[in-house]
């Protein structure tokens, strides 16, 4: 591998940055069917999940941005900027970067419906942000296609590891989506859990309501 | 006491089957008559009130409205005019609904409206739906065979003379506590279930096609048919300057009695209980209403502006007490569950926390509770406060809170293994099985 130099620093900026945004655009796609699923993560309540998804999603345009910036200005291959938006218009290796351009389109258009969200209708936005399940694998086939050195190393397993994250969460969410409790039974079905086998009446003073007592209070704020 | 009729109309909720509607001194029957008759037909109806001033202004009509004061009767209390007039403004022209869902279980007096005088309300239906230019209207009526035929015939009896201009239409609500909420309401008429939206509204609400809809109570309509004939100032002679008018209330008395009653508002909350009840609390304005203190109730007319700093409101009109010898804490965990378990379930703190509110009720409710309970209880009340898009949650902590300060000595009781409570006889009417399957919300 040869050291960075005037001439490589923007090829090795555009690759860097296009890999970090692969690898954040997987966890905002891991959150973001955990935040769908209402799942949560070990330690962290509810809001906080949705509040990652969204945080990382803003981080991952700031990469993105880069990446295709540094791409652009780099003198090493002509792609152009209208080639960035416009799918496979690029001369340089038009069908991969074309792929990378539908899924920065797609991005794009997840991001502004949910910076608008407030003033959308929620059905509007819910069927723009379904949009995500063909972004990500449009950016994985790009990061595949156009990048010479991934298919063994560092980056393939990179690569691999993003990949059955999001099968993984896929998976997951498929699962969860089976066994939905439906809305108006969702207060019913907590409702049975909480009140589990309490005794109607004290056996003994003092050792009454272990089981009612710890059914009640075992659940934190979190959860709410 | 005044006149005294039964209904022969069974009550959906509860089922204890016929129930009795007595007058208290003070009484009014502006919108039932004082008779006894159970059913006004149009022929008895137009004798009484006589025919409805078509043609007048709509202008002028919801001037009238302002002038008069009249609030909503569904529980809001918020001023008819100003919806009239939003619905008067908004395009395309509204369908105008009269809400007759009361899906408050101790709430029986607007299927008492509709059973004894539909036309009132068919009346007032034709006036909102004349200001704001609808040529629909529809009826929306809690799902009762009985019910239905009756308002079936009355609308009928109206076409048959073509004195309508806008044609009525008549649609089940489902028993379900929230199937009024407007929301719920303009969901139930896209043809969708009768959930609440998700967002708190912004003006009128909106059928699936864009279509704004105008909810008025079934009572609302019922005092407007009256204000379009006899003007702001007769309305004027009832109830308070604040707060003028007659409202109808469900009365639930200390022996079991249950009544459909028409007063003022700012009637003296002493005059509708029975002059020796064996009564340690009152409850004011139903399940998202508020408990009070059986001599601090009395003392109080029914009238926001008196209830309102005490956390409590008129609301749809219930006034039930809690008999001396039942637990008040047991009572209310009974209520409790019943609205955990109307959660439309789309709000994360409103499925998750009523549950868990309504198991910690319970809990306080049995003997020697942990005291874990009471502060899980006061903490997950005030997660859940204001985090819904519908006022369930508040509603229903209202509710809760109010009988934690009032039942203050009874939660002492029980943490000794004691209850004053003699009687486990449960009180407060609720359905006898809450239904729960999806279907029952459309």
């Amino acid at each position: 591998m040869t050291g960075i130099t005037h001439t490589t620093a923007l090829w090795y900026a555009s690759r860097a940055t296009g890999v970090v945004t692969l690898v954040l655009l997987t966890a905002v796609v891991v959150l973001g069917m955990l935040v769908n699923r209402q799942g949560r993560l070990p330690g962290l309540p509810r809001f906080a999940v949705t509040g990652l998804h969204r945080n990382i999603s803003l981080l991952s345009v700031v990469f993105l941005a880069i990446h295709v910036l540094t791409a652009i200005v780099d003198p090493y291959v002509t792609i152009g900027l209208a080639a960035t938006v416009i799918p496979f218009a690029s001369p340089y290796k038009p069908f991969w970067l074309g792929l990378g351009a539908l899924s920065l389109d797609l991005i794009a258009a997840l991001i502004l419906t949910s910076l608008a969200r407030g003033r959308m209708s929620r059905r509007a936005w819910r069927s723009i942000h379904w949009l995500a399940y063909a972004a990500w694998p449009l950016a994985v086939l790009h990061s595949i296609g156009s990048n010479t050195d991934s298919r063994s190393g560092v980056m393939l397993m990179v690569l691999v590891g993003c990949v059955l994250a999001a099968g993984t969460a896929l998976a997951w969410r498929l699962s969860r989506m089976a066994r939905e409790v439906p809305r108006p039974r969702r207060a019913a079905a907590i409702l049975t859990q909480m009140s589990a086998p309490v005794p109607l009446r004290p056996a003994s003073p003092g050792r009454t309501h272990e089981t009612g007592g710890h059914q009640v209070t075992a659940t934190t704020a979190g959860q709410l | 006491m005044t006149g005294c009729l039964t209904l022969p109309f069974p009550a959906p909720v509860p089922a204890a089957g016929d129930y009795v509607l007595t007058g208290p001194d003070g009484g009014l029957h502006r919108l039932l008559p004082a008779d006894g008759a159970a059913q006004v037909d149009l022929t008895a109806h137009l004798a009484r009130y006589g025919a409805l001033p078509h043609r007048a202004e709509p202008r002028r009509i919801i001037a009238e409205v302002e002038a008069a004061g009249l609030t909503g009767r569904g529980g809001a209390a918020f001023p008819a005019y100003r919806k009239l007039t939003a619905a008067a403004n908004a395009r395309p022209t509204p369908v105008v609904v009269g809400n007759g869902a009361e899906g408050e279980p101790a709430s029986s007096k607007d299927r008492s409206l509709l059973w004894i005088s539909p036309h009132l309300v068919l009346d007032g239906l034709q006036i909102a739906a004349a200001t704001t230019g609808s040529r629909t209207a529809v009826l929306y009526a809690p799902r009762n065979e009985r019910l239905h035929q009756r308002l079936a015939l009355a609308i009928a009896e109206r076409a048959a003379v073509r004195m309508d201009t806008a044609a009525v239409e008549l649609r089940d609500a489902p028993g379900r506590f929230l199937a009024g909420e407007e929301s719920a309401l303009a969901s139930h008429l896209t043809g969708l279930p009768a959930l609440p939206g998700y967002r708190p509204a912004r003006g009128l609400p909106r059928l699936g096609s864009g279509q704004p809809v105008l909810v008025q109570n079934v009572e609302t309509l019922a005092h407007l048919a009256l204000i379009a004939r006899y003007g702001a100032r007769w309305f004027r002679t009832a109830g308070t300057e604040e707060e003028p008018g007659s409202m109808l209330a469900t009365l639930h008395h200390a022996d079991g009695r249950m009544g459909v009653v028409e007063v003022p508002l700012g009637i003296p909350v002493a005059q509708l209980l029975g002059p020796r009840e064996p009564v340690q609390a009152v409850l004011i304005g139903g399940y998202h209403g508020a408990w009070l203190p059986a001599d601090q109730a009395a003392t109080l007319p029914l009238a926001n502006a008196a209830l309102g700093p005490l956390g409590a409101t008129v609301g749809a009109g219930v006034v039930a007490v809690l008999p001396a010898d039942r637990c008040g804490l047991g009572e209310t965990a009974r209520v409790a569950r019943y609205l955990a378990l109307e959660s439309a379930g789309q709000c994360g703190p409103c499925f998750n926390g009523l549950p868990r509110i309504a198991a910690a009720l319970d809990h306080l409710a049995r003997p020697r509770p942990d005291r874990r309970a009471r502060a899980d209880l006061d903490r997950w009340a005030g997660l859940v406060e204001g985090r819904g898009a519908c006022h369930h949650p508040d509603g229903s902590v209202r509710f809760i809170r109010s009988a934690l300060r009032v039942f203050a000595a009874e939660t002492a009781l029980h943490e000794q293994g004691r209850c004053s409570g003699t009687n486990p006889q449960p009180f407060l009417p609720l359905p006898s099985s809450p239904p729960l399957a999806h279907t029952d919300w459309s």
